[in-house]
């Protein structure tokens, strides 16, 4: 079957304002409803690949970027890139729950709101499906005004999920999203993944090998700035091509 | 005598010392507080709150004029000084962020709130007062509002960076454009510590005489012209303290009370929201 691709990363280099060189010529294609994992040991680049793909470092001035990211047919990099309507396309979910100082379904409504839809009924309805998709609403129907910080930290991260999910995102970015949570918790939102791949695209950062080896389809090994092997996961976890992939697998070092 | 024992003396030493300071310290607070009590309670009357005042020496009447004038002059003081506070604050805090300019300002907002506020009466005597001919209650409002920026602005400032970046980040990675990322998720993670700074600086300037006797004096009669000299309660107790009449004397001594007790209960309101958020 061949696949077909959201996102092809073409030659790209990334510097931080100070200068430093955090990307080196990567090359890369994410598949479309495909989960595609980034692990590599800290300060590998991993993160800051991740943050090209919404024009996150945008917000602060003085980085720059080389070479192409293609999202089906545009080059995001391009300066001409909307990047409102980029960052509703591509959603981000990041390491530390970041629910907004709101109740549970502001939270949701706010992309929403954002996108232009006003309508309290319209709003209810996309609420509830993105709470539902996020598998939360069992446990928030009944206390939709209740502030988003009475949750826990896990049903936090999930309400953050579906806050991203109510604009109908076509790809999906995950910054160690379990990293700050508990395994129940864990658990859940790698169930999550897996139901959520069927409609949308993930790529996901993440520091537990066994976390890319159980969810992701692909997986992109990187170091010092470098992508130095990219292929299916099962390739990358039982016979991959590079000795330092192999090293970084099996726990050698990282 | 032992190590031990001479440490166990100079602990009981420095200790009675710094419980001594605290107590004289907080003597005189007493002091004062019971003072304008005792004597303002007993002069507190209706008539004080519905009369205006009566022709010197006369007795009786009220300060009708001075509570209305104190009202109009701080609520316009507010409605002038926060919004340019908060604003500015917020430029401080957001656009600015890291720039030298930033730093800049905020020092600048610091020695501004220690300059003494006679100097800012004097100042806007000289360019409020002065070109127009006469005393008004614009340019008493605004030298209040120049004494409530910097205060409003350095907390907005510092309210507004202690909300975490990352949250500003999840709003952005919605797609949402920076003013609505901080019109609707920054300020209200730091609307509570705002609305204290606020409070704050309105008890701050309530309590002000100097600002005002260079700029709004006193009026003996009721008047809601801003664009005339306008009764105040501060400048009313400078100047019925000072004359020679008994009830005066008294008339100051309520209205010190008053005063007394509304920026009390505006500070206790603002510490109340200070427990409140981090409860």
């Amino acid at each position: 079957m061949l696949e077909q691709i959201e996102l092809r990363v073409k030659g790209l280099n990334f510097y931080y304002s100070g200068g430093v060189h955090a990307l080196k010529q990567i090359n890369l294609p994410i598949y479309r409803n495909h989960v595609t994992a980034l692990i590599g040991p800290s300060g590998c680049g991993k993160t800051t690949l991740l943050r090209c793909f919404n024009r996150m470092h945008d917000l602060y001035p003085g980085n720059r970027y080389e070479g192409e990211i293609y999202f089906v047919k545009d080059n995001i990099l391009s300066p001409q890139t909307d990047l409102i309507s980029l960052r509703s396309r591509i959603g981000m979910v990041f390491q530390k729950p970041t629910p907004f100082p709101m109740t549970i379904f502001d939270n949701i409504a706010y992309g929403l709101k954002l996108k232009g839809i006003k309508k309290r009924s319209d709003l209810s309805e996309r609420v509830e499906k993105a709470l539902v998709h996020a598998a939360l609403w069992d446990e928030v129907k009944d206390k939709l005004n209740a502030s988003a910080y009475d949750l826990s930290g896990g049903q936090q991260q999930r309400l953050v999920i579906a806050r991203a999910l109510a604009v109908n995102p076509e790809v999906l970015l995950f910054d160690e999203p379990t990293s700050a949570l508990d395994p129940i918790s864990t658990a859940k939102i790698e169930e999550l993944t897996a139901t959520l791949k069927k409609e949308i695209t993930i790529i996901i950062v993440t520091h537990n090998m066994q976390q890319a080896a159980r969810i992701s389809d692909w997986t992109g090994f990187m170091m010092l700035g470098e992508l130095i092997e990219f292929d299916g996961t099962n390739k990358i976890f039982t016979a991959p091509s590079e000795k330092l992939t192999e090293d970084y697998v099996t726990g050698r070092f990282g | 005598m032992t190590i031990f024992q001479r440490r166990k003396i100079e602990g009981t030493i420095a200790l009675t010392l710094s419980t001594l300071a605290a107590f004289l310290g907080l003597f005189w607070l007493i002091f004062i507080l019971g003072d304008v009590l005792v004597h303002g309670v007993k002069s507190l009357n209706l008539s004080l709150f519905i009369n205006d005042p009566a022709p010197p020496g006369v007795g009786g009447g009220g300060l009708r004029n001075a509570f209305v004038g104190q009202l109009l002059i701080t609520i316009c003081a507010t409605l002038i000084g926060v919004p340019i506070g908060v604003l500015g604050g917020t430029f401080l805090a957001e656009y600015a962020r890291g720039r030298k300019i930033a730093r800049m300002v905020s020092i600048l907002a610091d020695i501004m709130v220690s300059v003494p506020s006679i100097v800012i009466g004097t100042f806007i005597y000289a360019v409020l007062v002065l070109p127009l001919g006469h005393f008004n209650g614009w340019a008493g409002s605004i030298a209040l509002s120049i004494i409530m920026i910097p205060v409003v602005l350095r907390t907005t400032e510092d309210m507004l960076t202690l909300v975490p970046w990352t949250l500003r980040e999840a709003a952005f990675a919605l797609g949402a454009p920076y003013y609505k990322v901080i019109t609707q998720v920054v300020y209200r993670g730091a609307a509570t510590g705002i609305l204290t700074g606020i409070l704050l600086s309105i008890a701050r300037v309530a309590g002000e005489t100097a600002p005002l006797l260079f700029t709004s004096f006193n009026n003996s009669f009721f008047s809601l012209d801003m664009n005339q000299p306008i009764a105040s309660l501060t400048v009313t107790i400078f100047q019925y303290a000072m004359g020679p009449y008994d009830s005066w004397h008294e008339q100051a001594w309520a209205a010190a009370f008053v005063i007394t007790i509304f920026i009390l209960i505006i500070t206790i309101f603002g510490r109340l929201i200070i427990r409140w958020r981090y409860r």
